[in-house]
């Protein structure tokens, strides 16, 4: 590329939602820009979405708009013009204003909801007791599992989650790409919507923050507007941002930024590339805002 | 039956009455007493495996201050517990440089305790494919806590931890361990079954 | 009539032993996710290895220590009030040495046990085994029927003293009771530091026993020093551990003061030749009597009886 890249800095801008949450913080979306279709009523666009404790908390810029209490304890949420909940054994399904919907339950393919990704044609659904991911159509037929291929027992998740982000692959008209995080084996894997395994980067190295520290990390991830991946680690706690091929740009924060004991820290980009983290253990989320404007 | 003079009364009531303060001493300790109680390391406040406490220093009164020359203290891997990881931080010194099989060149264990296997299902091509069982061999490990510090939640899944081994600890009135634990984690009381 | 009194009251005693206690439940690791691979994960037909646990030692021997205790001190008082004999006396001194100092290693001693009972009574949480309560009340209970019999034919810390005097000298008597306040203060402040908040709490007999060192064939520096310097000094002067420091001694000496039956040196005449006073390694015969509270049950004083056959006892008897 013969474009200089701006240097990719960020800092913490603030912390949302501190006290919201008096058991767990658990997971984070936020809706991006194109899936909001025409908004005739309240749409869930540019709002923060956290769950945990059973509740879900929305939040705008600087505080919380609304929140309302989910029948379980949350792990995840995923945002088109609908909020889904995931939680053991169920799906919650609400508008945006946090009436139920529906709740599709399924103990054998939901056992443990830790994300969701939401697509026209598909719902894909990480199941951390079956350790995969299940890829569904919209009217909730079972199409495929992705990971269960390359391991017997699928992904190797000492951490108890599986977390991936849908994304789109380059060029005209491509599908759905789910990146993974694996994080017995050090690595974030890209996968097709059928489960055939795409790419994959990432490494053991408990010094070199290229690599990824510790018995299990990355734990989660998710991207920016632009594919960048951004990767949460545990102990200690730490957020970085690779390039698409696994170039490490960034270490957004280190640990002096969380609590020691967070794990699992569910992560979500909005506007601008900001950057929130579900601090799991302080039970807050961080804002993260790039330092300069980009040009 | 002969006549007892009043030094023997008074001798007998004076016995009595110790025999009274006695019994009532013992009842009131049987009441509270239990007869299989044994030194046990209580691992929600020992430092090492302690949650929540992290980034503090790694005690190893445990292995130091046992009577015994070799402590009656082991770190114990609770394997139904154990996540089985590729790299396992109790296992590798994991800030130790990366070798070319890209694990960490160091272990962890000063006495070299702990011996790691790849269990299972083994891919031949990807070690990272595979699990590993972690086994603490006990005529080695002298409890000093390093492992159980690394295995802690959140860096590993806390299933090592200390435990006092009956067969060896002489059950010391004073276990000298007790005294120096900085967290009071020792007390007598039933062994965990 | 009494004796139905202390008949019923022993029997109350054993009661309260039956009565069963309130377990607390041992510690459960508190986690936050349990998330381990089960064995059909991990697959080849893996089998998870048990978790090494052995358990305690048996309460059988626990049961056994404490019988052996009772039956011991029962021998001892017999041999000593009953048989008189001096060298039985001696042969249960080192049976009991051999057994309670060197093979179960001198731990659990009623000498200790002052301290973790006094942590019982004074700390709700605290309580100590069955076991413990036996060892620590046994031998106040025989002190109270028959004197010091623990110290003179039981204790393992009484007897490498007693193995070790070589050429007991006399202490001057009021020398001999002012350091003998000493156990006292000693007492005191064992029990004072013992119901210390857990945080301070310190359990000195243990700490510096003087003998546990040798008994085990290891301890820290400073217990086989002092242990040392005791045996040492113990060659000339009779069981200066016992007489001077001894806090289960102190409180042997107030049950003991109570005692119905004890040394008695001419049990059914008066001679007061004084040469049993001579005999006395421990300086507990004043007057020509044993005092109770300070005789150790040793038994010397019988065999120093150059004359009557009532005072040497059955060895004697049977030899001449
Ligand atoms: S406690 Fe210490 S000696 Fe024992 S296995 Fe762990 S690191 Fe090794
Ligand atoms: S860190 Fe703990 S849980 Fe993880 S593999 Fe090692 S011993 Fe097992
Ligand atoms: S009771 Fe004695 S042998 Fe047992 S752990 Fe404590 S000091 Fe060691
Ligand atoms: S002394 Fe206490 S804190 Fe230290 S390792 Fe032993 S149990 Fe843990
Ligand atoms: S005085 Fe103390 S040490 Fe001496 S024999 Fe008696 S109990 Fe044992």
């Amino acid at each position: 590329m013969t474009q200089v890249a701006a240097p990719l800095e960020y800092r913490l801008a603030g912390t949302l939602g501190a006290g919201d949450f008096d058991h767990a913080l658990r997971g984070l979306a936020m809706v991006s820009v194109m899936h909001v279709v025409a908004p005739t009523e309240p749409t869930p666009f540019n709002l923060l979405h956290a769950v945990g404790d059973s509740r879900v908390a929305v939040y705008g810029r600087e505080r919380q708009v609304r929140s309302w209490p989910t029948s379980k304890d949350g792990y995840s949420v995923a945002v088109d013009d609908t909020v889904w909940v995931g939680e053991a054994g169920q799906i919650e399904i609400f508008d945006p204003l946090g009436r139920l919907i529906d709740t599709w339950r399924d103990d054998d393919l939901l056992g443990l909801v830790t994300a969701i990704g939401i697509t026209r044609e598909s719902v894909f659904v990480a199941d951390a007791a079956a350790r995969c991911i299940r890829h569904f159509d919209r009217e909730r037929n079972l199409l495929n599992n992705i990971g269960d291929r390359h391991r017997k027992g699928g992904f190797d998740i000492p951490n108890g989650v599986v977390d991936f982000v849908l994304g789109r692959g380059r060029g005209r008209g491509s599908r759905w790409v789910v990146h993974v995080a694996n994080p017995g084996m050090h690595r974030v894997e890209r996968y097709t919507p059928d489960g055939e395994l795409l790419g994959r980067f990432g490494r053991f190295d408990g010094v070199d923050p290229e690599g990824f520290p510790g018995c299990c990390n990355p734990t989660n991830v998710t991207l920016t507007s632009s594919g960048r991946v951004v990767v949460t680690e545990k102990a200690p706690p730490r957020v970085k941002i690779y390039d698409s091929e696994g170039q490490l740009l960034t270490v957004v924060a280190a640990d002096e930024a969380f609590d020691p004991a967070a794990k699992n820290m569910d992560v979500a980009t909005g506007f601008m590339d900001r950057i929130y983290v579900a601090d799991t253990a302080g039970r807050q989320i961080c804002v993260f805002e790039r330092t300069e404007k980009q040009s | 039956m002969s006549r007892l003079t009043r030094r023997e009364m008074l001798g007998h009531a004076a016995r009595g009455a110790a025999l009274v303060g006695m019994g009532g001493v013992t009842a009131y300790l049987t009441v509270k007493a239990h007869d299989t109680y044994a030194w046990e390391i209580d691992p929600n406040k020992c430092i090492n495996s302690q949650l929540g406490a992290l980034g503090v220093e790694i005690c190893d009164a445990c292995a130091t201050d046992c009577v015994l020359p070799l402590s009656a203290v082991r770190a114990v891997n609770h394997y139904p517990e154990c996540g089985r990881c590729y790299i396992c931080p109790a296992y590798f010194e994991i800030k130790s440089a990366v070798g070319p099989d890209g694990l960490p060149s160091e272990k962890l264990c000063p006495r070299d305790a702990i011996e790691r296997k790849a269990i299972g299902w083994i891919d031949p091509d990807d070690p990272a494919n595979n699990f590993y069982e972690y086994v603490i061999d006990e005529s080695l490990c002298n409890g000093c806590g390093r492992c159980v510090m690394a295995c802690k939640e959140p860096a590993g899944l806390g299933s090592i931890r200390l435990e006092v081994r009956h067969d060896v600890c002489l059950d010391c009135n004073r276990c000298s361990i007790s005294t120096a634990c900085p967290e009071d984690a020792y007390e007598r009381r039933e062994p965990a079954a | 009539m009494r004796r139905a009194i202390h008949v019923s009251l022993v029997v109350a005693l054993l009661l309260a032993f039956g009565l069963s206690a309130a377990a607390q439940d041992p510690a459960d690791y508190q986690r936050p996710v349990d998330v381990a691979p089960t064995d059909e994960v991990i697959g080849e037909g893996y089998v998870t290895p048990e978790v090494q646990r052995p358990r305690s030692l048996a309460p059988w021997r626990q049961v056994l220590d404490m019988a052996l205790l009772g039956g011991a001190l029962l021998l001892a008082a017999w041999i000593v009030l009953k048989r008189r004999s001096r060298r039985l006396a001696f042969a249960l001194t080192v049976v009991c040495l051999a057994y309670f100092g060197f093979y179960r290693e001198g731990c659990i001693c009623p000498i200790g046990s002052i301290q973790n009972v006094a942590v019982a009574l004074a700390d709700p949480n605290h309580a100590v085994p069955y076991f413990v309560i036996g060892i620590f009340m046994l031998p106040l209970l025989a002190a109270l029927f028959f004197g010091r019999v623990f110290c003179g034919g039981v204790c393992a810390l009484g007897a490498i003293q007693e193995l070790v005097l070589l050429k007991p000298i006399q202490v001057p008597p009021r020398l001999d009771r002012a350091l003998g306040s000493l156990k006292w203060l000693y007492l005191v402040a064992a029990v004072a530091l013992a119901v210390l908040p857990a945080a301070g709490r310190d359990f000195i007999i243990c700490r510096f026993d003087p003998f546990v060192g040798f008994f085990r064939f290891t301890g820290p520096v400073h217990m086989m020093l002092i242990g040392g310097a005791f045996l040492l000094l113990g060659l000339f002067v009779g069981r200066p551990y016992c007489r001077y420091l001894c806090p289960y001694g102190a409180l042997l000496s107030l049950t003991s003061r109570l005692s119905w039956r004890g040394v008695s040196i001419t049990p059914d005449r008066e001679l007061d030749c004084g040469l049993c006073n001579k005999a006395c390694p421990y300086g507990a015969i004043e007057e020509m009597r044993a005092v109770r509270t300070s005789c150790l049950a040793c038994a010397r004083c019988y065999e120093s009886c150059p004359v009557h056959l009532s005072c040497r006892g059955a060895d004697a008897e049977a030899a001449s």
